[in-house]
């Protein structure tokens, strides 16, 4: 393997990239800070507060046909980005970023639960994927434009309120530059068929919290083939309460047993009580009984079922009940 | 009290199992205009060296 001096020499000192790294941020940051781009980032962070994208004149002027500050904003992003990594190559575009060499994505601004995203989706390379069989129905809103580029994507409606199946029916849209595509991605999910070239979006994404799991529903039948949970919040508190319990940590019940009966979503909750209770038999045995009395919480019938199995196991519990 | 120590493995879960975020059954699913998989890098780029602004 050949490797350039240069960057072997930064095994025994990473100098060079920590400063180019610095002066692209600089670099980056100096047009983030410039007025017009510091109104769009406020505009994302009050977007993600809560209103409708009316509401945020400058973030929604993106999304409007009658407007073209989307393309003057990846030029000007695009230019400042790829100008700071021409004069320091170390440096790495100081942005979340992601590539597989068919999709491309880079977060230009992200605030809770709302980010906005510039997309490059290769022709070549998704046509070498394998034909999708799944659509998903994720709680979030999704606002796209085109900025280059000319594909064919399929847009796939689920009419059922049913969760565990849906009604599903497809129909087909052609994008072109200036394409703009609004959805509410709980009820219709959207897959590019086909790309000619490259087809470059605006994306802006607002997840819903509340809104329950991410489901997944086979093209064929309509059927419900996965669940997966709605936020990355959900799954951090979740990976954190699995790692506590292995751990044995008897001390992190307290935290997951308001957990266990806050308002969070009913997977992590339902978590948080098994954890518990595997930790300190009082303290969890207690939130459960908490859930299992409240009657409009939808965890209760689970929970009061488990209340009473495992008083029939260890009767002494039914003294803390 | 003597209060019994509860296994996990003994607790059930929900009827319908919820994945991970991200999780999907589909991988053709990811050509899907969705977030997702940027959100998820980013477990990865936080314990990256290299210093971002985001």
């Amino acid at each position: 393997m050949i490797i350039h001096p240069q960057l072997r020499a930064l095994r025994d000192d990473d100098t060079p990239q920590r400063a180019a790294q610095d002066a692209t941020v600089d670099q980056v940051m100096a047009w983030r800070n410039q007025s017009h781009v510091a109104k769009l980032l406020d505009a994302v962070r009050a977007f993600a507060a809560g209103g409708d994208l009316a509401d945020h004149q400058v973030l929604a002027r993106l999304f409007d046909a009658g407007s073209d500050d989307a393309e003057a904003l990846a030029r000007e992003l695009i230019g400042v980005t790829a100008s700071a990594l021409a004069e320091n190559w170390l440096g790495h575009a100081p942005f979340r970023h992601f590539t597989d060499d068919t999709i491309s994505t880079l977060q230009l601004a992200r605030s809770g639960s709302v980010t906005l995203s510039l997309v490059a989706i290769d022709g070549a390379g998704l046509a070498k994927r394998p034909p999708a069989t799944t659509a998903d129905s994720s709680p979030s809103q999704v606002w796209e434009r085109v900025l280059a580029g000319h594909a064919r994507a399929v847009t796939i409606d689920r009419c059922s309120t049913r969760p565990d199946r849906a009604d599903l029916s497809a129909s087909t849209l052609s994008l072109t530059p200036g394409s703009i595509v609004v959805r509410d991605a709980r009820s219709h999910h959207m897959r590019l068929e086909s790309v000619d070239g490259c087809l470059v979006l605006l994306r802006l994404q607002r997840r819903l919290p509340e809104a329950g799991p991410t489901r997944e529903y086979a093209l064929a039948d309509g059927a419900m083939v996965h669940q997966a949970a709605g936020t990355p919040q959900d799954s951090r508190t979740e990976l954190m309460m699995a790692l506590l319990g292995r751990m044995g940590r008897p001390d992190a019940a307290p935290a997951m047993a308001v957990i266990a009966c806050d308002k969070g979503g009913k997977v992590v909750r339902w978590q948080a009580l098994r954890e518990c209770l595997s930790l300190d038999t009082a303290a969890g045995f207690s939130a459960l009984c908490e859930v299992a009395r409240r009657e409009e919480d939808e965890l209760a019938p689970a929970a009061g079922a488990l209340r009473s199995q495992l008083i029939e196991a260890y009767p002494q519990l039914k003294e803390l009940a | 009290m003597n209060l019994p120590k509860i296994d996990i493995a003994s607790l059930p879960d929900l009827d319908t199992l919820t994945g991970l975020f991200g999780s999907l059954v589909d991988v053709a699913r990811v050509q899907s205009s969705d977030d997702t998989i940027v959100f998820l890098i980013t477990f990865l780029y936080e314990i990256d060296p290299t210093r971002g602004i985001l």
